[in-house]
């Protein structure tokens, strides 16, 4: 007991620096995501063929392939075929790197939830904006947005939950997020070796953080509930 | 001068013709309905009065200019859409199934054309409260002042269909169009709709009111068009061609309606 | 799974681009950027952090007198082990020095040093049941954990045991500590540092060596830093300051002169 009361400061302090990087990659990722989602939905259903094929061929890639071997494509390509390593070895780099694959994995993922909520939004709205003298840009900024968003926060919900935990595969390219810093304490670091229970500690990071995101979610959902 | 010509309007959906050339006029100031039964292109028409069909062939001319010809070649697509924008002005809409946005109250549904409309221009600021009067104004025309701040999930479908014709008004069109505007309503409702588009014709608003309330057409209108399969089949004063269709078709029609309100 | 993955990519790779051409020597590739970047991982007594957060250890002490020799910066990196030859070849890292034993894997896949330390693989047991297993024939019913694919593994298969594996040495430890594997292999520098008294193993205890082994450091295929790093050791022995530094880790015993 005295043991565990001298490592815990320890065991904490690097818990939280392993849960900021955790943090960081899930904020980046949801502010990439979801406009480029958008900008990929818009893809899928464009009239122009040779942009809604291409669109569709990259969300057969990204969704029919494991996110943990897109991040190792995204990290290591440059520099072994190219034999110019972009990101660099640092930490920094491979936050970048993990940071573009989760951003164009879920784009994809929010832009077939988008393209969804887009269609599921009755043609008639679009046709009262037209005869209102409206453009298309406005009418979706002002009319079809929100009706989509209303429809959409459920399966995002979802897809943003699961993003919490999803973030633990950065760790293939050695990003050191919380469930590493976790098992460092296995392997002897601030004079602490075979400690394991910080690593299952780490759970309840998640289990907050991801309370804190549930109750947010349903405010939001809350919030769209004025109209139908 | 007319106000509205319509030159041999056809449209195609695929393989089956929908209109096969549609010809009228309408004087300013009229209100013309268009009766038959349904599949027989009204709505089609309507819709490509309002740009949201285009006609195979046809022209349509409003107060002399040519608004449409099918037989120019098309523009560049960027100036198309903003010239149909102007184009479609001329004319307003009323869906049959309402159409109101459902994220805005009804003032806001009212309001939001003109207010887009003069903020692209950078006159918001100054127009506001010009916009909010006009639009005040008519929720007083249409009976519906209390229920302004609504929205239209609050409101009955003979209350949002008033809400959607003043939505039409507030840009001012030259010519109102109704598309089935009771169709989608409960029998006890379509009275508040017809009372409004009633009070409408008697302030000379130019009116193409496409119904099956045959009474109504008769009462409101300054003139009737029957369609069937694509065509006009016949067209007159209101008065004559209800009590004396002199086509066959108009009057097996006809004979259906008065049949049945006459049990 | 993920080694299937990480061959798919190797192969992809290796099928793409037949090989790895230098257009300068990657000694003058290192000292040109100014820094060593060293691929480790945390590995006590060899690379592990101080309770500031430095990394200290006999690798890493050793490694920064290196790279202070060639007048460059040092940079500690912390790799998956898995991903060690595809860091290294993808230049994210200049080498890996983290008592790496030279495997034959490791030997034709990089440019390996001299071997500077002696290793062992070692059987680890809870300190309860050590009477038991004291001979090799003794070992033949437990099911060991090893890290996949490292010089315990292969002991294992070389013994025809049956065996666990799993992520990493550490986590093998783990399963003998509650009790989901009888026992584990793992390096003997490690088992020295790890298990036993005084440390957060203190159920476990190591008792059989299966063989012997060399760690070294490995650079990029023919790269000539490999040979530079030779001479630095020559040095080190001659002077002394290598046996010092072991000495300070406690692994003199485990030192090639």
């Amino acid at each position: 007991m005295e043991l565990f009361l001298q490592q815990l400061p320890v065991v904490i302090g690097a818990l939280n620096t392993g849960f900021i990087q955790t943090l960081k990659l899930f904020t980046v990722t949801l502010l990439g995501a979801f406009p480029l989602g958008l900008l990929i939905a818009f893809g899928s259903i464009s009239k122009i063929k040779i942009i809604s094929i291409t669109t569709k061929f990259l969300i057969w890639v990204i969704r029919g392939t494991p996110l943990m071997i897109q991040l190792l494509i995204f990290y290591y390509f440059p520099g072994l075929v190219f034999q110019n390593p972009i990101w660099g070895g640092g930490e920094q780099g491979r936050f970048l790197a993990a940071s573009l694959a989760f951003v164009v994995n879920y784009s994809c993922y929010f832009s077939e939830i988008y393209r969804g909520g887009i269609q599921s939004v009755p043609v008639g709205q679009q046709e009262a904006g037209l005869v209102l003298g409206m453009t298309k840009r406005q009418i979706f900024f002002h009319v079809t947005l929100l009706q989509m968003i209303k429809r959409i926060v459920p399966p995002i919900s979802n897809e943003i939950i699961t993003l919490v935990k999803d973030t633990a595969l950065a760790r293939i390219i050695a990003l050191q997020e919380i469930i590493w810093a976790g098992q460092a304490f296995m392997k002897g670091s601030y004079g602490i070796s075979g400690a394991i229970w910080p690593l299952f500690f780490t759970a309840f990071y998640y289990l907050i953080f991801n309370g804190i995101v549930t109750v947010m979610l349903a405010a939001f959902e809350k919030k769209l509930e004025y109209f139908r | 001068m007319a106000i509205l010509d319509v030159k041999n309007i056809r449209k195609k959906f695929g393989n089956t013709e929908v209109l096969k050339g549609i010809n009228f006029s309408l004087e300013e100031g009229n209100v013309l309905s268009i009766i038959g039964s349904s599949g027989s292109g009204k709505t089609t028409l309507l819709r490509c009065l309002n740009f949201l069909e285009t006609p195979d062939e046809g022209q349509i001319i409003v107060k002399g200019e040519t608004l449409f010809d099918a037989s120019e070649p098309p523009n560049k697509k960027s100036q198309r859409e903003k010239l149909i924008r102007q184009k479609r002005l001329h004319f307003g809409l009323v869906f049959q199934s309402f159409n109101l946005f459902p994220q805005y109250t009804a003032l806001e549904n009212v309001m939001l054309a003109p207010k887009l409309t003069a903020k692209e221009k950078n006159t918001y600021e100054a127009e506001k409260a010009n916009i909010e009067n006009r639009a005040k104004e008519l929720f007083s025309q249409i009976g519906l002042s209390d229920r302004m701040n609504n929205y239209p999930h609050q409101l009955s479908g003979g209350q949002q269909q008033r809400v959607a014709i003043a939505r039409a008004l507030i840009l001012q069109p030259d010519i109102l169009c109704f598309d089935e505007p009771t169709s989608a309503l409960d029998p006890e409702l379509t009275g508040e709709v017809l009372k409004v588009i009633k009070k409408l014709s008697e302030r000379n608003m130019t009116m193409i009111i496409v119904t099956h309330e045959m009474e109504f057409a008769r009462d409101v209108s300054s003139r009737v068009i029957f369609m069937d399969n694509g065509e006009v089949c016949e067209q007159g004063d209101p008065r004559e061609l209800f009590s004396n269709p002199k086509h066959e078709r108009t009057k097996q029609f006809l004979s259906r309606y008065f049949v049945q309100s006459s049990n | 799974m993920k080694k299937f993955l990480l061959m798919l990519v190797l192969v992809l790779v290796t099928f793409l681009f037949g090989s790895f051409a230098f257009a300068e020597s990657d000694f003058e590739y290192v000292k040109g950027k100014g820094v060593l970047v060293v691929g480790i991982t945390d590995f006590a007594p060899m690379d592990y952090k101080n309770e500031k957060g430095e990394w200290i250890g006999f690798d890493a002490d050793l490694a920064k007198a290196f790279a202070e020799s060639l007048g460059v910066k040092i940079e500690f990196q912390e790799i998956e082990w898995d991903n060690k030859i595809l860091e290294l070849n993808g230049k994210n890292i200049d080498c890996v020095w983290n008592g790496m034993t030279l495997t034959a894997e490791v030997l034709a896949s990089m440019e390996c040093s001299k071997p500077y330390c002696n290793n062992a693989q070692v059987v680890v047991v809870p300190a309860k049941e050590a009477e038991k297993y004291k001979t090799l024939e003794s070992l033949k019913d437990l099911t060991f954990a090893v890290e996949n694919g490292s010089a315990g593994d292969q002991q294992a298969e070389a013994h025809k045991f049956k065996k666990t594996q799993v992520h990493d040495q550490a986590s093998a430890l783990m399963e003998v500590a509650s009790g989901s594997s009888g026992g584990a292999i793992i390096d003997s520098l490690m088992a020295a540092a790890m298990v036993g008294e005084g440390t957060g193993y203190e159920n476990l205890t190591y008792t059989v060596a299966l063989n012997s082994e060399e760690y070294g450091v490995g650079f990029r295929k023919g790269s000539d830093m490999a040979e530079a790093l030779n001479k630095f050791f020559e040095k080190g022995y001659a002077d002394g300051s290598i046996q010092k530094l072991a000495e300070t880790y406690k692994i003199q015993a485990a030192l090639i002169k």
